[in-house]
C-alpha cells in the first residue's frame, strides 16, 4: 500500500467519463493535484481501440456476437451497442449485477474514458424553456439555475469540445460555438422546406454533434484531427475526430502532470469526517483482489454515472449520514428520469430519384421541440424532439440463383429514399421511479447491488401516440409515402440517457445538490453527471453534464482559493 | 414480397426456424446415406454455395472468396443448434436427391444441376427443405457481399471517405 502522502490529492475525482474527464481537465489545468478514479480498465487513445480499423470482412461473424456470448449476457446483449465491433466495451452481465424490480436497460461503459468512447454524439443545448419547466408545469422542484447561468459554459465546453452545428436562431434551442455543420441530404432538405411552409411552430434543422469539422488550434493542440467521415464512431475514433475523454479531456489534464489516473479502482463509498463536518476522501476496492485503499482530498467530485453515483453516496454512510451521505432529504436516489425513445417511424420517398447522396454521414437532422414551449397546449406535459436522418441505399434483387444472382449482387441499383425518425421524450420525475441499495444482494467487489425501479407512465404513453400522429401527418403531408409509426415499447434505460436521483434544488428538504452541485449537507462533494438533474428535457445531456461540470468545478477552485472548502 | 422479406429478416434475426423440421422426423436413417466421409457435409456445403454464386473467368464466385469458411463459422457460432442441424440434414437431403435423380452424388452433377435441385427446393412447400436453402443462399450472399473484392470493387466501400455530399447527381 502506498503511503499516506502519496494517497493525498487535491482534488479526487470519481469517473473518468464525460463529465469525469471534464472534471479533470479544469482542476488540472487549475493547478490542483487530481485523483481520477475509474471502476474499469484502462483504454489509451488510439492504441486501445482495437476494432478501430478493421473492414468488414476482418469480422469473422460479419459483425454478429457468436450466440454463447449472448447467452451468458441475457440483458446486455439485447442493446444495438452489442456487436461483434463494439462489444468489448460493453459490461458483461456477471461483473456487476444490478436487480431489475421493473425492467431497466442499464447500459454502461466501464473503462477509461466510459460511455463517452460509446455516446451519440448529439450536443444541443438547453433553453430557459427548460430550466423554466418544472416551475412553471408544477413538477419536480424548481432548477435553481437558469439559462444565463451555464451559457457562458456551454460556450467554454463547445469551444474545447469541437461543436458542428448551425445558428438556427431557434429560442428554445440556442445557438453555440459552432464549427461548420454537416450538410443535410437533398430529402432533408425537402422535409426542411416543406415543415416550413406548412407550420410555424416546427424546423428541421441540422442536429448539432461533437465533431471536428474544421479542427481549430485547440483541437490541434489536443492531437485531434478533422472528422473522416469513417462513421465508425462507437469504436473509439483514433483520429480524434468526434470528442471523448480519451481523444480531449484526459490527455489534456494528464500534459499538466497534475493528473493521477488510477483505472480498475471501485470506489465503495465517500468518507465523512465527523468532527470537521465535511468528507475528507474516499475508500477504494480493487476490481480485482478486492483489497480497499482510502484516498484523501479537499473535494470530492462524484462523476460516477448517475446510477453509480447514486449507488455510492447511498453507500456513504455515517452517524451523521445513516442513509447516504447527504441524504438529510430521504429523496437521495429518488426522482429517477430517463427520455423516451418509444416512438419511431419509417417511410420512403419515390421522387428526388436523379439525386443521392455521397460518402458518410455521422450526423442526422433534428426537430427541436415544438410540443407545450410556450404554454400548455395537449393534454401531457412537456414534449419531444425528433431525431431524423436517411438516404438511399443499395437494393438488390436476391431472388435468382447462379451467375443471374451474381451479376444483380455486383450491379445493385439504388433503392428510393428510405428514412427513419425518433423521438426524444421528456420523461416527468416521479418519486416512485427510483434506485436504492438490495438489504443484502451484493455484486463480486462486495458492494450492495443497485435495485432499479423505474415505470413509463400514462404522460409517457400519450406523448408516443402523440408523436406518432405528428409525424406521420408531416411526412405525409411532405410527399413520404409507406409512412410507418409505431411504439417500440423499449424499456427505460434503453437510451442511455438515466438522470436524476441527486437532484439539484434551492430548498435543502426538496433536492440533494444546491445550485454549485454541492450536496446541500456536505459542501465539498460535488455531484456533476446524470444524477444532478432536476428534469431531463429532451436533449441529449452529455453537452449539459459538461457544462455544469466546468461550472462547478471552477466554482469549486474559487471557493478553495476562499478557503471556504 | 417486402411481407416476405420482413419475415425472412425476422426468422434470421431470432436465429431461424423454431420448431423441429417435420421431413426430418419423417425421414429415416436408411433414408439417407450414411456419412461415411466428414468431409461430406463441408463439400457439398462449398457445391451448394458455388452453385448460388458461381465462379466465372472474369469474376470470382462465393468459394474463392471464401464464403464457405464464413457460411461455416456462422452456422456453428451465432445460430442455433436447431438452425445448423438442419442445414447437416438438408445438405445430405441435396445428395440424396441428387442420387435418386442422377444417380450421382450432388458433387458429381453439373452445376446447373446443382441449381435445378436448389430452385426446387425454394419453391417446394416443404418447410424445412425451404428453410436450409433460405439459411444457407441467405448467408453466402452476406458473405460474399462483405467480402473486400466485392465491398471495395463494387459496392463503393471506403473506411474514411473525408466527405459526406448530401445531394449528388447519381449519374456523377
Amino acid at each position: 500500500m502506498s503511503s499516506l502522502k502519496k494517497r493525498k490529492y487535491d482534488v479526487i475525482v470519481i469517473g473518468s467519463g464525460i463529465s469525469g474527464g471534464w472534471a479533470a481537465k479544469e482542476f488540472c489545468e487549475k493547478g490542483l493535484k487530481t485523483l481520477v478514479l475509474e471502476r474499469g480498465r484502462d483504454v489509451k487513445h488510439v492504441t486501445d481501440y482495437p476494432t478501430a480499423m478493421k473492414n468488414p470482412w476482418d469480422f469473422p461473424h460479419g459483425g454478429q456476437v457468436p450466440l454463447a456470448i449472448k447467452e451468458q449476457n441475457p440483458v446486455i446483449s439485447k442493446h444495438y451497442l452489442y456487436t461483434e465491433a463494439s462489444k468489448h466495451w460493453a459490461v458483461p452481465d456477471a461483473v456487476h449485477p444490478f436487480v431489475e424490480e421493473k425492467p431497466f436497460t442499464w447500459v454502461r461503459g466501464y473503462h477509461v474514458g466510459g460511455r463517452s468512447l460509446m455516446w451519440a454524439r448529439q450536443t444541443q443545448r438547453w433553453s430557459e424553456f427548460d430550466f423554466e419547466g418544472p416551475a412553471r408545469d408544477g413538477f419536480s422542484v424548481d432548477w435553481p439555475i437558469r439559462y444565463a447561468d451555464i451559457a457562458p459554459w456551454y460556450s467554454h465546453v463547445e469551444r474545447f469540445a469541437g461543436i458542428s452545428g448551425n445558428k438556427d436562431g431557434i429560442p428554445q434551442l440556442p445557438d453555440g460555438e459552432f464549427l461548420p455543420a454537416f450538410e443535410m441530404s437533398c430529402l432533408e432538405q425537402h422535409f426542411q422546406k416543406s415543415i416550413a411552409s406548412r407550420y410555424t411552430d416546427r424546423q428541421l434543422i441540422q442536429g448539432r454533434c461533437a465533431h471536428v469539422t474544421d479542427p481549430q488550434p485547440v483541437h490541434q493542440e489536443q492531437g485531434r484531427a478533422q472528422c473522416q467521415n469513417r462513421n465508425l464512431c462507437v469504436r473509439g475514433c483514433p483520429l480524434g475526430g468526434y470528442f471523448s475523454s480519451n481523444a480531449s479531456t484526459l490527455p489534456w489534464a494528464a500534459k499538466t502532470g497534475n493528473m493521477t489516473l488510477r483505472p480498475d479502482s471501485i470506489v465503495h463509498s465517500i468518507i465523512y469526517d465527523e468532527k470537521k463536518g465535511q468528507a475528507k476522501g474516499v475508500r477504494v476496492v480493487d476490481a480485482y483482489t478486492n483489497e480497499m485503499v482510502e484516498y484523501y482530498a479537499k473535494v470530492v467530485f462524484v462523476n460516477a454515472g448517475a446510477f453509480n453515483t447514486n449507488l455510492i453516496l447511498l453507500n456513504s454512510t455515517s452517524s451523521r449520514f445513516p442513509n447516504g451521505i447527504g441524504n438529510d432529504s430521504g429523496l437521495l436516489g429518488k426522482y429517477i428520469i430517463w427520455h423516451n425513445y418509444r416512438g419511431r417511424i419509417s417511410a420512403k420517398y419515390d421522387q428526388l430519384l436523379d439525386m443521392r447522396t455521397k460518402g458518410k454521414n455521422p450526423n442526422h437532422s433534428y426537430i427541436p421541440r415544438f410540443r407545450n414551449v410556450h404554454r400548455q397546449e395537449t393534454d401531457f406535459l412537456r414534449g419531444y424532439a425528433v431525431g431524423f436522418g436517411g438516404g438511399r441505399g443499395f437494393d438488390a434483387d436476391t431472388s435468382g440463383i447462379g451467375e443471374a444472382l451474381k451479376n444483380n449482387l455486383l450491379h445493385p441499383p439504388l433503392d428510393e429514399w428510405n428514412v427513419s425518425g425518433w423521438m426524444m421524450g421528456e420523461v416527468i420525475p416521479r418519486e416512485n421511479n427510483h434506485v436504492r441499495l438490495h438489504e443484502s444482494l451484493k455484486d463480486p467487489n462486495g458492494m450492495p447491488q443497485l435495485v432499479i425501479s423505474t415505470e413509463w407512465s400514462e404522460n409517457e404513453d400519450k406523448m408516443v401516440a402523440d408523436f406518432m400522429e405528428q409525424l406521420t401527418e408531416m411526412l405525409t403531408g411532405a410527399g413520404f409515402k409507406d409512412v410507418q409509426a409505431r411504439d417500440s415499447h423499449a424499456n427505460p434505460g434503453n437510451d442511455i440517457h438515466e438522470m436524476g436521483g441527486a437532484r439539484m434544488g434551492n430548498d435543502p428538504k426538496t433536492s440533494v445538490l444546491n445550485k454549485w452541485n454541492q450536496l446541500h449537507a456536505c459542501k465539498n462533494v460535488f455531484v456533476t453527471d446524470g444524477a444532478c438533474m432536476t428534469s431531463g428535457s429532451t436533449q441529449n445531456p452529455s453537452l449539459t453534464y459538461m457544462a455544469i461540470t466546468a461550472r462547478a468545478a471552477n466554482y469549486a477552485v474559487e471557493e478553495l482559493k476562499k478557503r471556504n472548502l | 414480397m417486402k411481407r416476405r422479406q420482413a419475415i425472412k429478416q425476422l426468422a434470421i434475426t431470432t436465429g431461424g426456424i423454431l420448431t423441429l423440421p417435420a421431413w426430418a422426423r419423417a425421414w429415416s436413417a436408411q433414408t439417407l446415406p450414411a456419412v461415411e466421409n466428414p468431409l461430406l457435409d463441408r463439400n457439398i456445403l462449398n457445391a451448394v454455395i458455388g452453385a448460388i454464386i458461381p465462379e466465372s473467368p472474369e469474376l470470382p464466385g462465393a468459394v474463392s472468396l471464401g464464403v464457405p469458411g464464413f457460411v461455416e463459422r456462422i452456422l456453428a457460432d451465432c445460430y442455433t443448434k436447431e438452425v445448423s442441424d438442419n442445414v447437416k440434414t438438408g445438405l445430405r437431403f441435396a445428395d440424396s436427391v441428387a442420387r435418386r435423380k442422377h444417380q450421382k452424388s450432388f458433387l458429381d452433377i453439373s452445376q446447373q444441376e446443382q441449381q435445378a435441385i436448389l430452385v426446387q427446393f425454394e419453391k417446394g412447400d416443404d418447410y424445412a427443405v425451404k428453410d436450409f436453402y433460405r439459411v444457407v443462399k441467405q448467408l453466402t450472399i452476406q458473405g460474399y457481399n462483405n467480402s473486400e473484392f466485392v465491398q471495395t470493387k463494387f459496392l463503393e466501400y471506403e473506411m474514411a471517405p473525408g466527405f459526406y455530399h448530401g445531394c449528388v447527381p447519381v449519374n456523377q
